[in-house]
């Protein structure tokens, strides 16, 4: 048996969780690289499909001409307010359903009726409202958002633990208290988390909304390219909102950090 | 019912087959084409042309494919999915075109001194404010459906005809024609730019109130046909002969549609009636003689463009930077299908 | 201030948990609770604190609470039941904020706390980063800032492993021995109630009724002396005969509520 003492040997190889930091950069430039090879031999015809080159010198002369601020500002303008005003409507129902069993009792059958309506579909209604100026489009944006921040809201606040809620009572804190001190701050996770999918919602939204009577906006210049068949422009309009859309899930991961250093 | 009619037919079919069969042999086998198109009656010389054979008589078997927006049509050719295709410019056409992909080869409808067609319409509030002249669109709020479309071109050239700087007009792109009417019925907007049947209807409304027609003012080349540059390099003689039955079907359409009496009212008579059937299977909505008598344009008998025009398009939006400038208008225009073209631009 | 149940009961739905049980806690006396599982301790516990409806038979508590007193029935939990987000002191703190205390008072009551529970050290430490009984010190502090009339402990050891729940014990002993708060501690660890209540309330199993009231007959801060130790082995075997079977009959049943 002297012969047969195998030392053991180590099967606990891959499946681990981990990822390489430079990999997804590399495959950035690989893939952008491949495009451009297509584009140049011929491969990709510019009829289809612009070359990275054309998309870069399209998003330079955006930037030259100074339009590029213009679209963006006028985009951020309508993301930020129809944001702020869909996601605080948004937080107080969703708290309010969250507490009280009257409001989830109404709460719970409207949103899961109205949350599936396809927002896009209600603009030419929200044209009629408020007109083809900028309240339709910020409500445009604000209804997309209000459902979603409802419905995290409302399962954040409920998913905060009850026996925090109890010790609070226990130690008598009056029912603001304990919403602002104990609810508020143990939601704040799945809340923070909302605002990941309403800010991306948004995006998807202020295109749509800027289909309607305004020149200006990345949404609008992402059509107007469209329809004139301006493929590099519409593929640098893609790209800038793909950028803003890094951007702001790049501010919710700082917002996230700070928040959430308990965690 | 239906169903018996279909074995009739059917067996018909059978019983026939073994005697056309050779009869189809004996004739030149048919080249298969097909054009993109809008059910308009600005479509109306192709239908004519189909209808009455003309395409069949010059060995062309035709399919019609429609599409409910100009910019479909010149893609669809431009992706070879039809060999022609008959439409308006607009931005994106000559952005396509610019690729190399569209021949134009003949001319479509324009507007012609004498034949109303599109207007130009004000709010009622904003006419009775003293809104009564296209030479007052500086500082309006104007409906079109998108930024390049034909209805922002002639904006355009009334700036450059009557001195007014485009950029002072607040143009409000909405997308589809509906959305204008909607736009200028709700107050949303001082003006907008509407073809005639859509016009009349919002006057006849009180809506809107017509101040003129661009053909009064601003004559141009509306829409053409083309071919995808393929079918011109490869098959020269079958574009020829397409040519060829669309002037037909044009000239059929201009004698029935487009004939005036001594005092320069149009008339619709027997060879209009003729050919509403025509138009009532292709045309959507459904035309009946009045609507007809409306919303025919006046198309050049033979397919003529005006050159110089398509020209001066082409400088306006590239210098409003939304056509690529590198696109020259003569690597796309083959004026070599139709004789005599008109107002050719001086070398 | 002393706690007294007279005849009460409780019922969930139609599934009786309480049944007739009075006793009282004398000012100053530490009782303990036990009984097998789901015989109602956490139950009447919470009827005590006021975080349940009373039904049946009344809970009183005679007596003035102490000079100070913010809050006089205070409950430790089993889970600590700490705010995540709040530092040590902030947990103290919230237990403070709203009776309207000075500044000073209150910054002076959580350092006097976290001192008196070895917490002085960690005031700013996040609860993720302490261990299980440096957690339930946090719990034992902010129960004793407001200075409690009566200390209300639902299994406070029980999610501890052995070795911290024996430091745990001397430190409740040592608090005790300061404080004297009137305490209703509920366990099902009967070396823990022999170790540091004056009386035992042994209950029976569902519908919880009194089966016995034991009082341990050595003062609570000799018990840790050896002379005590078959005294109190003896009371912890008399306890566990009492409760046996029928610790044994709930450990097979079928949980459906």
């Amino acid at each position: 048996m002297s012969e047969t003492q195998p030392t053991v040997t180590f099967r606990g190889r891959g499946f681990v969780p981990a990822t390489k930091r430079w990999a997804p950069w590399l495959a950035f430039v690989l893939i952008i690289a491949a495009w451009e090879f297509a584009s140049d031999t011929g491969l990709l015809p510019s009829l289809f499909m612009p070359s990275p080159h054309e998309v870069l010198l399209a998003l330079y002369s955006l930037l030259v001409d100074g339009k590029l601020f213009v679209h963006i500002g006028a985009s951020l303008q309508r993301i930020v307010g129809g944001w702020l005003l869909g996601s605080f409507a948004g937080l107080c129902f969703g708290f309010a359903m969250g507490i009280f069993v009257l409001a989830r009792s109404v709460g719970l059958p409207v949103v899961a009726a109205l949350f599936p309506i396809p927002k896009i579909a209600l603009l030419p209604l929200f044209i009629l409202w408020f007109g083809i100026g900028e309240p339709s489009k910020i409500a445009t944006i604000a209804l997309g958002v209000f459902f979603p921040t409802v419905v995290s809201t409302y399962s954040a606040v409920d998913n905060v633990p009850r026996n925090l809620i109890r010790m609070a009572q226990s130690f008598g804190l009056s029912t603001p208290a304990i919403v602002w001190k104990v609810i508020l701050p143990g939601a704040m996770p799945g809340i923070l988390s909302g605002f990941r999918i309403s800010s991306s919602i948004a995006l998807i939204l202020v295109v749509a909304a800027e289909m309607i009577g305004t020149q200006v906006g990345i949404g609008a210049f992402v059509l107007a390219a469209g329809n004139l068949m301006q493929t590099d422009q519409l593929v640098a309009g893609v790209v800038l909102l793909s950028l803003l859309g890094l951007t702001i899930s790049w501010l919710l991961g700082i917002a996230e950090k700070t928040l959430l250093r308990w965690r | 019912m239906l169903s018996r009619r279909l074995l009739l037919a059917a067996f018909a079919a059978l019983l026939l087959s073994p005697f056309a069969a050779p009869f189809a042999a004996s004739a030149q086998p048919k080249d298969k084409v097909a054009i993109s198109a809008l059910p308009f009656i600005s479509t109306a010389p192709v239908f004519i042309a189909k209808e009455r054979g003309y395409f069949d008589a010059e060995g062309i078997d035709l399919d019609i494919k429609i599409f409910n927006a100009a910019q479909a049509v010149a893609v669809a050719v431009a992706s070879n999915d039809a060999d022609f295709g008959i439409t308006a410019f607009t931005g994106g056409f000559f952005n396509l075109a610019g690729k190399g992909a569209l021949k134009v080869v003949a001319a479509q409808s324009r507007e012609e001194p004498g034949y109303n067609f599109v207007a130009y319409v004000a709010s009622k509030k904003a006419y009775d404010a003293g809104f009564r002249s296209p030479k007052d669109f500086a500082g309006k709020s104007v409906a079109i459906t998108t930024v390049g479309s034909s209805f922002h071109y002639n904006l355009g050239m009334l700036a450059d005809k009557y001195g007014f700087k485009l950029d002072a007009v607040q143009m409000k792109p909405v997308q589809s024609i509906p959305n204008m009417m909607a736009a200028l019925s709700g107050g949303q907007v001082d003006a907008t730019i509407l073809p005639a049947n859509n016009a009349l209807k919002l006057e006849a409304d009180g809506a809107g109130k017509i101040i003129g027609w661009v053909h009064e003012h601003t004559p141009w080349q509306l829409g053409v046909l083309f071919a995808s540059s393929k079918i011109v390099k490869e098959k020269r003689p079958l574009v020829e002969r397409f040519v060829w039955a669309y002037q037909k079907g044009l000239a059929d359409y201009a004698a029935a549609f487009l004939a005036k009496d001594s005092q320069g009212n149009r008339m619709i008579g027997e060879k209009a009636l003729a050919l509403m059937p025509v138009l009532e299977k292709w045309v959507q909505p459904k035309p009946s003689i009045d609507t007809v008598k409306i919303a025919a344009n006046y198309m050049d008998p033979q397919g003529r463009l005006l050159v110089k025009n398509i020209y001066d398009q082409l400088a306006w939006y590239q210098a409003q930077g939304l056509v690529d400038k590198s696109v020259k208008a003569g690597d796309f225009l083959d004026l070599s299908f139709v004789k005599g073209h008109l107002d050719l631009p001086k070398k | 201030m002393q706690v007294v149940l007279d005849g009460v009961g409780y019922a969930y739905g139609d599934l009786p948990v309480l049944d007739g049980v009075s006793f009282s806690v004398a000012e100053g006396e530490t009782a303990a609770l036990i009984g097998p599982s789901g015989c109602g301790k956490s139950t009447l516990l919470n009827l005590v604190g006021g975080l349940l409806q009373q039904q049946v038979g009344r809970v009183s508590t005679p007596g003035a609470p102490p000079a100070g007193c913010l809050n006089p029935l205070t409950f430790v939990f089993q889970d600590f039941a700490l705010l995540p987000w709040r530092s040590v002191a902030g947990n103290v703190a919230l237990a403070l904020e709203h009776h309207g205390l000075g500044r000073k008072e209150r910054e002076g009551r959580i350092n006097e706390v976290l001192t008196l529970c070895g917490l002085a050290d960690f005031a700013d430490a996040l609860p993720r980063q302490l261990s299980g009984g440096m957690r339930q010190r946090v719990g034992i502090a902010r129960a004793i800032a407001v200075k409690p009339a009566v200390l209300l402990m639902d299994e406070p050891l029980s999610a501890l492993d052995a070795q911290t729940r024996e430091l745990l014990m001397e430190d409740l002993v040592a608090i005790w021995a300061r404080e004297r708060t009137t305490t209703l501690y509920v366990t099902h660890n009967l070396s823990e109630a022999v170790r540091l209540a004056d009386k035992v309330v042994v209950l029976s199993r569902r519908p919880g009724r009194i089966k016995r009231v034991v009082e341990v007959p050595v003062p609570v801060f000799e018990r840790h002396k050896l002379d005590h130790a078959a005294a109190l082995q003896a009371l912890q075997d008399e306890l566990w005969g009492l409760i046996k079977t029928e610790a044994q009959v709930a450990d097979r049943e079928v949980q459906d509520v």
